[in-house]
């Protein structure tokens, strides 16, 4: 049953740049481990490996709660270009 | 003694002498408590990800310091009575890990404090040459 892989192999991104702590004011480190509409995305997506995705989920929690990424984007609360808060 | 960082929010509406008046409440209550700051971080006036007691942007400001575990419930106890306050975060950096970052952190703080007081200062060099020219102009036109 060889079957063919078809997408690229994942790997964690935060193993790749070495980092040893997330910092949750870091934006820019937190940006790969949400989706678009701010959800935490699962580790079968990002191919984050589990201790970062444990620091990351984290760092995202106390971004929320310090109101510099929001909890939820819905219809009634458009937002333009919802990474404008992060670059 | 352990290392804490708190970051808390004030609101847009106060002027600039209100927030540094703010800002200097909170560090009194650390240093009257015993705690030993080690750096403040002005993240400076940015947009809210969501409304917050119907304010849309906020303040930051960031205080590092190390204290007592017990002084935490005291500093929050006053940020949560502090009604130009809309947010506050209390982290313990502890483990090994954890302080390397936190030294790292302090430092990167430190660097820029340090790069905005000598700003304040050249601006404030430059700032009587500058006033001279603007004065002759007006003469001038007079």
């Amino acid at each position: 049953m060889a079957e063919r892989r078809k997408f690229k192999k994942r790997y964690c991104k935060y193993c790749e740049s070495k980092v040893d702590f997330i910092d949750y004011k870091d934006l820019s480190l937190l940006k790969f481990s949400l989706s678009e509409r701010f959800k935490i995305m699962p580790r079968r997506l990002t191919g984050n490996c589990k201790r970062h995705q444990e620091l990351v989920t984290v760092a995202i929690k106390r971004a929320r709660q310090t109101a510099l990424i929001p909890y939820i984007v819905d219809r009634k609360n458009v937002v333009e270009n919802p990474f404008e808060l992060i670059r | 003694m352990n290392n804490y960082e708190t970051l808390f929010v004030i609101k847009p509406t106060l002027t600039d002498e209100e927030t540094t008046a703010q800002i200097a409440k909170v560090t009194a209550i650390l240093e009257r408590e015993g705690a030993e700051i080690l750096a403040i971080d002005n993240m400076g006036m940015r947009k809210l990800a969501y409304p917050v007691q119907k304010n849309k942007r906020g303040l930051y400001t960031i205080i590092y310091f190390k204290a007592a575990g017990t002084i935490i419930n005291e500093l929050e106890r006053n940020l949560k009575f502090n009604e130009e306050v809309i947010k506050y975060l209390t982290v313990r950096y502890s483990n090994t890990k954890e302080v390397a970052q936190f030294k790292k952190l302090v430092t990167a703080a430190t660097k820029i404090e340090e790069a905005t007081k000598a700003e304040e200062t050249a601006k404030a060099e430059e700032a009587p040459e500058a006033e001279a020219p603007t004065t002759t102009t007006e003469t001038v036109e007079a």
